[in-house]
């Protein structure tokens, strides 16, 4: 990876010579646009990388994290205070959950019946019950909870660690979503907005094809081999006539790592590779949890062979693909356990695998969603949208396991312990990570700007 | 709990705890109220971030009388006697999401009521001293103003031509062919012909290169390659926002404009202002009118949010936008910073921003549209030429002729159904009867094979239902365009504290950016928007920013390097001019000949400036020749030109959505818009030029554009005037085994070896004229042949000569697509 920025320096050429998919984080250093001086990780990170769970269309935080008997006592009346303004439909009354909770672990973290093979790692969970974002649709909330800000566009999560911390492999891409069908708006979810290209995610949605061109059917090797030889000595001698030219170099340095990335990247994405007993293990042979299995395994093939982070979006189950999978409206009792049993099992392996490979420790897993989803209902057999309160869960990568942190009130419906928003838990994620967050600024346009905009605090009681 | 934040539980807690206060705090002098119970809670909750021994956030201190009185950002904090208009209570109530102090902890009831009741009672404050004014935090405006950019014109420049020969060529001139490629490249996107080559080469007149100049600049190619580069300050996409791939049908219209304006040269004052008001601008003539209005879309194509349900914010988010958009492109400054406070680097303050969000406030750009929350933009109908009216009128009829034979196909169908069913309830009749076993089984086998066809034909009556529908969704109509138009009452606007639509501070008279102009700006009429004068006094001589960052955006694109190298920000945090003489001297010239972008083209590429050889990119003064790497337009572009597939376009709709396989969501019942997607191209979509291929901000471009992504595009979401170069192991994968130069190579290869009567030295010397547009040396020759000789070697043993001639060329082709020479403008 390289950037031609306009002045180039010695130290830039040496950078653009290790030419890679990520290579180091903030080439730009050296044209000015970092702050000075500051080299990431700037503290002793905890996590070496994120494999981020994304639910697509806002799980229930009530059906599912957050358990609230005051919704069965009170079945069937209103919620007793003003709604807050910011509303996209008017909801019915207090709607209970439909399932049943019980403690799970040693400590005792409560846990719907939907998520059965998620209980059994209790204590390696790390709840936050107490989320709250800003945007109350899909569009502005997905954005959030991805870049910060909900109008605009911004560097992505991923986006904003492979600027400040490059990837560890050169021959994969350093950010990978992994998403067969489109999440909400799609593509600015994983851009790198202004910071440049090099930094945006890469997406798998095929997940039989994972990188496009990659593969030559019409040419043998040997012959490819003998047109990049061919190749080879014309920008030699194209670069011969003229002074040392970094760019030039670097581009010639691009078709040898392509050609070597040719060969060793399917190895990579190759799920099917895997033992019996760590298929099974994902449910790669269960129709109904098979995508999503096929997604957590590749995520840790990707993270075991050093790419900084990976986004899985549940987006397809076994019955339907749709941009938002949890955004039940409606069907709520048919939906959300087809949800729940198409990433159950497969979350749970992931977190089971990473273990027992001695890799969850330094590897921080993110699981939720865009917002949670109201405790009144919506018809009689669906839940709205809400950002207020809801639940999201961390696990590996320095967090605490078995804790349950933060609270709604008794009705799930605002955050009213220790409230981590969106901007908090960047900053957390950053901090996990080896990165102050206010410290990780690029200049755009004559202003510093960074993942959490001008807030974000990190969540130390989170940390272990 | 939150719920206790409901505004009248609060009153009533208030009127409680006031009570339980009892005449203590009314007894109590004004002077020992504030003493012992105010300033003391000010101290504790507010001075860590409110006073000079702290912080001053937001431009608020409350550690002396005049800090509150003087106020912070967003105006005064205080109005003694009214606690309900006094910013400090809707602060500490909580009753804003993003206004809320302390921020960490809410206060308690009982600290809210000491403060309410002390601003209630007058807000006595006893506090003679005046704190030691630590120096504010922020710009200091006189100082900042002194930054080069807000300067006038430097008026005593020497002579342009003079400036672009004396010291900025270094370098000897190009030789002839690597001077016409960059030429070619710079002005069309294009490599030259053959036919160029020879002409220019043989050409021994002395304004040779003149004529080349001139050429290129006449070209229609100029404004497709041109546009481009706006197109990418504009954020142009043929979608609405990023949610639900909703259409902007009409963006190409803007794009097809843009095209125009540079190959007719308009005036850029002119461009600016058809931009920033063309409905408000006047013409007798009906295509003038309708690029007055179509104009207006610069303001309205870009990244909104047009399912945002809370329409305020939508609005003011929509007004942020146009005024980024304003700022970037014409000023070269970043005003969207000082939506929540004033800027922290340029002297630009929230009464600039306010003054122009009035303007766009009182502009119209966004509406409910009935379905479900969504918004779109606002649109106009155009006139209409004669001759355009006539095209409707026919189209509409052969429209109706389609939609009349397809209707009657559909009530046929629906009537033979009637048949059938008249027919299956007789062989249900029938095979109820009582027979024998073998009649019986033939009796249900008839109503089995009845009930298939039935099945069949509802099928086809659906799918006959189906296409009517997507008829009527592209049926012709009347000429619309995203654009703009005044509202009916125009107003100044209030400022939204933190940017929040719904806390609203004080009002702000309608503007313009007073640093950006000497003198006194135009006056806003209080009937109208202030549009018209917004681009007045852009394009006025009073403007120090418009001129000197347009020239400089052309000086980038035909040196690879601005004369301020952030091209896009000229304030006190961007770069600094690396010859301020040269780009005032431009600007001048500019304005003085009629802000002809043509001709200021034209005088810098006859300069010897330009037409020197090009040095690695290390020369600090980065106003000489530099070699760069194509954009993805250039080199798609390229490539199908030199393979001879590239189709000659003039516009008009990028997305198919006369295919109904790219039109979905079409029932009317629906709460969401139609959707489109680009499954299906025109079969000329892969051969017609970049710029007319649809432009989706929702994912990365497909099919044809999906180089775009791959060599750095200009996201459809950012405004951006200079695009990033990076050089990335995908796009040598894409060069490598994507369909661009892997199919063009085989079809360059195969016109190459396929050519009667030719060896292969002159079949090479051919290539190298067509696709690095300069002769083949002697040593090229050997290595071509060496290369081509490898293939007598058949890999597999299968394969037969014709094939391997056929790889051998293509593979020699695409190694020549993918060389550094031919990815590089030298």
């Amino acid at each position: 990876m390289s950037t031609e920025p306009p002045l180039f320096t010695r130290r830039h050429a040496l950078r653009t010579a290790a030419n890679g998919f990520g290579m180091a984080g903030l080439a730009h250093l050296l044209a000015g646009q970092a702050q000075a001086g500051v080299v990431f990780p700037n503290h002793a990170p905890k996590a070496k990388r994120v494999i981020y769970l994304f639910m697509s269309g806002g799980p229930s935080h009530v059906d599912l994290f957050d358990h609230k008997p005051r919704l069965m006592q009170d079945q069937g009346k209103p919620l007793p205070f003003e709604k807050p303004k910011l509303e996209r439909t008017k909801t019915g009354n207090l709607l209970p959950s439909p399932w049943t909770f019980a403690r799970h672990g040693q400590s005792g973290m409560e846990i719907s019946e939907l998520m059965p093979h998620l209980a059994t790692c209790a204590d390696d969970l790390c709840l936050m019950r107490s989320m709250v974002a800003d945007n109350i649709n899909h569009n502005g909330a997905c954005l959030q909870m991805n870049t910060g800000e909900q109008a605009f566009s911004r560097p992505s999560l991923g986006s904003w660690l492979q600027y400040g911390l490059g990837s560890e492999n050169h021959d994969l891409p350093g950010f990978v979503v992994i998403s067969p069908a489109q999440p909400a708006q799609g593509a600015p979810l994983w851009s790198s907005s202004f910071l440049p290209a090099t930094y945006q995610g890469t997406l798998v949605s095929d997940l039989k094809r994972p990188i496009a061109n990659l593969g030559n059917e019409r040419y043998k090797p040997a012959r490819q081999r003998t047109e990049l030889d061919l190749l080879h000595q014309l920008n030699q001698q194209h670069a011969a006539t003229r002074a040392h030219d970094s760019s030039l170099e670097a581009r010639i340095q691009s078709f040898e790592l392509a050609f070597r990335m040719q060969m060793q990247a399917p190895e990579a994405f190759d799920v099917d590779s895997e033992s019996e007993a760590t298929k099974k293990l994902y449910g790669l042979d269960d129709p109904v949890t098979e995508t999503f299995a096929r997604q957590c395994l590749m995520a840790r093939r990707l993270s075991e062979r050093g790419v900084r982070t990976v986004q899985v979006y549940h987006t397809a189950t076994s019955k339907r693909s749709s941009c938002q999978l949890w955004d039940q409206h409606g069907n709520l009792k048919t939906e959300l356990p087809n949800n729940c049993a198409a990433i159950d099992k497969p979350v749970a392996a992931l977190i089971k695998d990473l273990k027992s490979r001695g890799l969850l420790e330094d590897t921080l897993i993110v699981w939720g969603g865009e917002f949670g989803r109201t405790p009144t209902a919506e018809g009689n057999n669906g839940r709205e949208h809400h950002p207020f309160g809801f639940s999201m869960w961390m696990a590996g990568g320095g967090v605490k396991g078995g804790l349950t942190y933060g609270a709604t009130d008794e009705f799930g419906w605002h955050s009213t312990e220790n409230r981590v928003h969106v901007h908090d838990l960047h900053a957390t994620i950053l901090h996990l990570m080896g990165i102050d967050h206010t410290k990780l600024t690029y200049r755009y346009s004559g202003r510093d700007y960074r993942l959490t905009d001008v807030s974000g605090e990190v969540v130390k009681a989170l940390i272990a | 709990m939150k719920s206790f934040r409901a505004n009248s539980f609060k009153r009533a807690a208030t009127a409680l705890v006031l009570a339980a206060l009892g005449g203590g705090l009314f007894a109590a002098s004004a002077d020992e109220t504030f003493n012992e119970q105010v300033l003391p809670l000010l101290k504790k909750q507010c001075f860590e971030c409110h006073s000079h021994a702290g912080k001053i956030k937001g431009g608020l201190a409350l550690d002396s009388r005049s800090g509150w009185q003087q106020g912070g950002d967003h105006g005064t904090a205080l109005v003694p006697g009214k606690p309900e208009e006094s910013l400090l209570i809707k602060a500490i109530s909580y009753t804003d999401n993003d206004l809320q102090m302390p921020p960490k902890k809410q206060l308690s009831v009982a600290e809210v009521a000491i403060l309410e009741q002390w601003i209630t009672q007058g807000a006595h404050d006893p506090r003679e001293s005046e704190v030691a004014q630590a120096k504010k935090k922020g710009v200091n405006i006189e100082e900042a103003l002194k930054h080069w950019a807000f300067q006038p014109m430097n008026a005593k420049t020497g002579s342009l031509p003079r400036l672009l020969s004396s010291g900025l060529a270094s370098n000897q001139e190009a030789d002839r062919y690597t001077l016409l490629r960059r030429a070619s490249l710079d002005l069309t996107g294009l490599p030259p012909t053959r036919e160029d080559i020879d002409s220019f080469v043989s050409d021994k007149s002395s304004d040779a290169f003149a004529h080349v100049v001139d050429r290129l600049l006449g070209s229609h190619a100029f404004g497709e390659r041109w546009a481009r580069f706006w197109l990418d300050l504009v954020g142009y996409a043929d979608q609405v926002g990023t949610a639900n791939n909703v259409a902007a049908p009409q963006a190409w219209r803007y794009r097809d404009y843009v095209v125009r304006a540079f190959n007719v040269d308009k005036p850029f004052d002119q461009f600016i202002h058809e931009q920033v008001a063309g409905d408000l601008m006047q013409s007798g003539d009906v295509v003038q009118r309708q690029d007055q209005i179509i104009a207006t879309g610069f303001l309205l194509l870009g990244n909104i949010n047009i399912v945002e349900v809370d329409k305020a914010k939508l609005r003011v988010d929509m007004v942020d936008q146009q005024i980024e958009k304003v700022g970037k492109a014409f000023l070269g400054m970043t005003l969207n910073c000082v939506r929540c406070h004033d800027h922290k680097f340029d002297p630009i303050s929230l009464q600039d921003y306010y003054g122009l969000a009035g303007i766009f406030m009182s502009t119209e750009s966004v509406y409910h549209t009935g379905r479900g929350v969504w918004s779109a933009p606002t649109f106009a109908e155009l006139p209409a030429t004669p001759a355009e009216q006539a095209r409707l009128q026919e189209a509409r009829h052969e429209h109706e002729e389609t939609v009349a034979a397809l209707r009657a196909k559909a009530s046929e169908s629906k009537q033979s159904l009637g048949a059938l069913d008249a027919r299956i309830a007789a062989a249900k009749g029938k095979a109820d009867k009582e027979v024998s076993l073998k009649v019986k089984n033939e009796n249900l086998k008839e109503l089995v094979d009845l009930m298939r066809q039935k099945s069949e034909r509802l099928q086809h009556v659906r799918s006959l239902d189906d296409r009517l529908a997507h008829l009527d969704y592209i049926q012709p109509g009347t000429s619309i365009a995203c654009a703009t138009h005044d509202r009916a009452k125009p107003a100044d606007t209030q400022i939204t504290i933190r940017g929040n639509a719904h806390a609203l501070g004080s009002t702000v008279p309608r503007g313009f950016v007073k640093a950006a102009f000497s003198g006194s700006a135009p006056a806003i009429p209080a009937n109208q928007s202030g549009r018209a004068q917004l681009a007045d006094w852009l394009t006025s001589s009073n403007n120090k920013l418009t001129s000197r960052v347009t020239v400089n955006r052309l000086w980038q694109k035909l040196f690879g390097q601005g004369i301020v190298p952030s091209v896009d920000y000229f304030g006190l945090r961007g770069e600094k001019p690396r010859n301020p003489e040269l780009l005032d001297a431009l600007a001048t010239r500019f304005v003085q000949i009629g802000w002809s972008q043509k001709k200021l083209i034209r005088e810098i590429m006859l300069s010897p400036a330009y037409r020197q050889s090009s040095s690695a990119p290390t020369n600090p003064s980065l106003t000489a020749q530099y070699r760069s790497r194509l954009d993805a337009e250039a080199i798609r572009d390229s490539v199908l030109a030199i393979s001879g597939s590239l189709l000659p376009a003039s516009g008009g709709p990028a997305l198919a959505l006369e295919f109904p396989e790219n039109v979905s969501g079409l029932d009317p019942k629906s709460v969401n818009p139609v959707a489109f997607s680009v499954t299906k191209f025109r079969p000329e979509q892969a051969n017609v030029r970049t710029l007319y291929l649809p432009i989706i901000r929702s994912s990365l471009q497909k099919g044809p554009g999906e180089i775009l992504d791959i060599f750095d595009f200009a996201q459809p979401a950012q405004l951006q005037g200079q695009r990033f170069i990076t050089t990335v192991p995908p796009q040598a994968l894409y060069l490598m085994n994507g369909p661009l130069a892997k199919n063009e190579g085989g079809r360059l290869g195969d016109q190459l070896w396929k050519a009667p009567a030719k060896d292969d030295e002159a079949r090479l010397a051919e290539l190298y004229l067509r696709v690095l547009n300069r002769p083949i040396t002697t040593d090229e020759t050997a290595e071509a042949l060496a290369f081509l000789a490898t293939f007598d070697t058949p890999i597999p043993a299968s394969d037969e000569v014709p094939q391997r001639k056929h790889l051998a060329w293509a593979l020699l082709c695409q190694a020549l697509f993918t060389s550094n020479e031919f990815l590089f403008r030298l």
